[in-house]
């Protein structure tokens, strides 16, 4: 049942066009979708892939829909897969990624997105949760594999490159410079089939056996099963999200919707600099904007950021969708100030918190908005958007159409009007719960169907949603409630500052006291300058009693900063302290 | 000393660089620095003003023949070479800055260039053909146009040619090195200390007065690396064919010396530069996360 709108007063600030709920998912399954655009936007450029030195390649709607069936075929006729199986995939931003990601939704079977980077551990122990039958590989990451296919044995492993799909001329440019110059290909020491032979194969097979590829998904529904997303989650134990294509097909329209008047159709370009086994990048970039007949400017390697100078030299990017890191990166980039985008119309801020102070910046700069979302990987992922031209500061914006939100306590009761609660979320973007983890599921989600999302937010008087911050980063100094996240909100506005973490230490008398890091721009700053700018704007107790300047702070590898492995740290001190 | 075939290997490899360098450039590019004509300017001054003084005082001061004189002077009315970008691009430094220079050095040296030759020359009390000098760098500008209209067209050919372009730029100073330096052994030790002096100085405070007057000016240590590069480092193929053009016989050998040797030793110079400068700004760089950013 729909709650009355007193109960959503942020309706009124819902852009024109966006409507409260949205009945119908736009397609059953998201294999649909890729049809679906494809008929619409035939020939124009759906994919293209931007290498540092300005190399490129493209693929239409029409390209990237024959290859995809093309897979999907293979994986169902050659490799013998079944509906529900899970297809891992393992590349950066490159062109084979839509075309494996869509043919495994294609073929009915299940897209488990690998981050590249990680070891041949962490491979093996996602691959064993996820039991996968396939895999595709960039080349670059093989070296891992005799490894990670030992803790976990995958029958079918196929291996792509990054140049996939690029001029022959440019892929063996390409090829040469990164075994040769680079030397980044390792010899792939596995049974193997290349990525072009999969699709040669599929292709074949099709013909000969006049296969309709739109059978192996027609008997899915919106609650079969598209992805397992993994994440550390609330909790801290690696788990796949469950996300159905309902889930994801309903998340992109929530999401898009929500932008109507500023995404035209066939007329935008998007900046997809942040990675597509991310699912931010995945719904929004890889998805949403395909929906709607735009083009992916696709970057494999986004570090150092002038790897990203001729992709905006060389197209008219209207869009970029990106984290916190990506933006305030590129306005210390001196060829981005000095020619700041031109086309673009805005960018879409999520995966952490959108700092204040960069938000404006970067107004400043490009004269356009950045619109900071929220969401989890257990909500496909956006949860809530501050709509263009009505964003406020320092919020994460209203729920996107169908979307609910209550503020609870631990024991699973509304807060009062006005005071903090962890959120918790109904809609229909929530995942069906963790892959094989009912106990984990269990934590995460009440009786109604709210999902808790660890996060402590408040709601303004008129439905803007704020967040305070983790549930579990909470500093207790005195009894009083200190959320790392507005002290280090103050950091970050002290021109001096480049980056700034918050944890609480134990501290006898108080419990706990409040401790900064901080990575200076301006390497004179002091301690003292510090305290001095945060007793402006903080109230005594939430001043850093303890300052640590440091050269770089321990990141995710999704980029956000991790507060546990500062905790950590210093607990461990502490203790060789007390041991000495 | 340069014979008919490297002459005509020269040209075409001096055409290809120029090319490359054509590809590497956007028109973005040139708006960028006529929007700041403060910048175009430094460079200039920096590139034909310090420079041809600090050749004509080495030309003044050194016990140098009249040959020597004029390759000196020639050398160090040269614009940056694509070298410089090459070097930057390794340095880390600002490479659209170092192309910028380039071509601007190379555009307005077509009138620049003939005239600073002329009246440094006079000064010494030489004479040399500055139409002559006036015609090869119109041909060569050629290429750069041709460049920058492959790259409009389509960016993966650019990229191609502005690749090759910049490997053509090594291969010719190892070309140097491996076929004229053993064929000219016997010249290469009877050559006078002055000589010596005269090639590596002109690059050594050619580097050193580049980074002090941008340090002055208080730019950026990255451009102020950049900007030194760039003055330090000469256009020496572009040095050499206009001396092959303009000059002839006994003369045009004992001239042709000059940007050999300049182009020998400053590729050793700007290698030990570049190391230093990229340790420099390897420090410097923004530390981002692993993947996502």
């Amino acid at each position: 049942m729909t709650p009355p709108d007193a109960a959503r007063p942020w309706l009124a600030f819902y852009p024109p066009g966006a409507t409260p709920t949205i009945d119908a998912a736009p397609f059953r399954t998201v294999a649909e979708l890729v049809s679906a655009s494809a008929r619409l936007y035939g020939e124009r450029t759906a994919f293209t892939v931007v290498m540092p030195n300005g190399m490129y390649g493209d693929l239409s709607f029409a390209e990237i829909d024959r290859m995809s069936d093309a897979f999907a075929v293979y994986l169902r006729e050659v490799a013998g897969l079944e509906t529900g199986d899970r297809v891992a995939l393992q590349a950066p931003n490159s062109l084979p990624v839509p075309v494996v990601a869509f043919g495994v939704f294609k073929a009915g079977c299940v897209l488990v997105n690998v981050n590249p980077l990680y070891t041949a551990e962490e491979m093996g122990r996602q691959f064993a949760d996820a039991q996968p039958k396939a895999l595709v590989i960039v080349d670059m990451f093989a070296d891992k594999l005799p490894e990670a296919l030992k803790i976990c044995p995958i029958p079918n492993v196929i291996v792509t490159r990054v140049a996939e799909f690029m001029p022959a001329m440019v892929k063996g440019v390409i090829g040469l410079v990164q075994r040769y110059w680079d030397r980044s290909i390792p010899e792939v020491q596995v049974p193997h089939i290349r990525l072009p032979d999969v699709l040669a194969a599929g292709e074949s097979q099709r013909h000969i056996r006049s296969i309709a590829v739109e059978t192996y998904a027609s008997a899915l529904d919106g609650t079969a099963l598209a992805a397992l997303q993994y994440t550390g989650g609330t909790t801290g134990v690696s788990k796949g999200a469950m996300l159905t294509h309902g889930n994801i097909v309903m998340n992109m329209a929530q999401t898009m919707t929500f932008m109507e008047g500023h995404v035209k159709k066939g007329e935008e370009t998007v900046l997809t600099a942040i990675p597509t086994y991310h699912i931010l990048a995945f719904t929004l970039n890889l998805l949403g904007f395909f929906w709607l007949g735009n083009r992916n400017v696709l970057v494999p390697n986004p570090r150092p950021l002038a790897n990203l100078k001729r992709a905006f030299e060389n197209y008219r990017i209207t869009w970029i969708v990106g984290v916190n890191t990506l933006f305030n990166g590129l306005m210390n980039e001196f060829w981005f100030v000095e020619n700041p985008p031109k086309y673009l119309k805005a960018s879409f801020a999520g995966g952490m918190a959108l700092h204040g102070a960069v938000a404006e910046r970067w107004l400043k700069m490009t004269g356009t908005h950045v619109i900071e979302g929220y969401g989890l990987t257990e909500t496909s992922p956006v949860v809530t958007g501050n709509p263009i031209g009505k964003a406020r500061d320092g919020s994460i914006g209203i729920p996107v159409p169908s979307t609910e939100i209550i503020l609870i306590n631990d024991d699973g009761q509304q807060v009062p009007a006005g005071e903090a609660g962890e959120i918790a979320v109904r809609g229909p973007q929530v995942m069906a719960g963790y892959w094989r983890r009912d106990d984990e599921t269990a934590k995460v989600m009440t009786v109604d169907g709210f999902f808790r999302t660890g996060d402590i937010g408040t709601m303004d008087p008129d439905g803007y949603f704020r967040i305070v911050d983790r549930k579990k980063d909470m500093i207790l100094v005195s009894g009083f409630n200190v959320f790392p996240n507005e002290v280090e909100e103050c950091l970050a506005r002290l021109p001096g500052v480049q980056e700034a973490a918050v944890i609480g230490v134990p501290d006898g008398a108080a419990g706990e006291a409040v401790k900064a890091f901080i990575v200076r721009i301006d390497q004179t700053l002091t301690d003292e300058e510090v305290r001095a700018h945060c007793k402006t704007y903080l109230t005594g107790y939430k001043v850093p009693k303890q300052i640590e300047f440091r050269t770089e702070l321990p990141k995710s590898n999704v980029g956000k900063i991790l507060r546990k492995d500062l905790r950590t740290e210093e607990l461990a001190l502490i203790a060789t302290r007390k041991a000495a | 000393m340069v014979g008919a075939f490297e002459q005509t290997l020269l040209a075409i490899m001096m055409a290809f660089i120029m090319l490359g360098m054509g590809a590497a450039l956007t028109p973005q590019d040139f708006k960028s620095s006529l929007r700041r004509p403060f910048g175009l300017f430094v460079g200039l001054i920096s590139q034909y003003g310090f420079l041809p003084l600090i050749g004509f005082t080495l030309a003044l001061l050194l016990p140098l023949s009249p040959e020597v004189k004029i390759g000196l002077i020639i050398m160090s009315c040269m614009p940056g070479g694509t070298t410089s970008n090459i070097f930057t691009y390794f340095a880390k430094g600002n490479l659209a800055l170092s192309m910028l220079m380039t071509v601007n050095s190379t555009v307005f040296g077509v009138v620049l260039i003939p005239l600073l030759i002329v009246l440094y020359a006079a000064g010494l009390g030489i004479t040399v053909p500055a139409d002559n000098i006036v015609r090869t760098l119109i041909v060569l500008l050629v290429p750069v146009l041709i460049g920058m209209a492959l790259r409009r067209w389509n960016a993966n050919v650019g990229a191609i040619v502005e690749l090759a372009g910049g490997a053509l730029g090594i291969f010719f100073i190892l070309f140097i090195m491996v076929s004229w330096v053993p064929r000219n052994w016997q010249f290469l030790v009877t050559t006078s200390p002055a000589v010596y002096a005269a090639v590596i100085g002109l690059g050594l405070l050619g580097f050193l007065a580049g980074y002090v007057f941008s340090a002055l000016l208080k730019l950026h240590p990255i451009n102020s690396q950049t900007i030194s590069m760039e003055i330090g480092i000469q256009n020496g193929p572009l040095a050499m064919a206009i001396v092959l053009f303009s000059f002839a016989g006994i003369q045009q050998q004992q001239i042709v010396a000059v940007p050999a040797l300049y182009s020998l030793f400053i590729v050793i110079n700007a290698t030990l530069l570049t190391l230093w400068y990229r340790r420099i700004n390897d420090r410097s760089q923004q530390k981002l996360p692993d993947s996502f950013l």
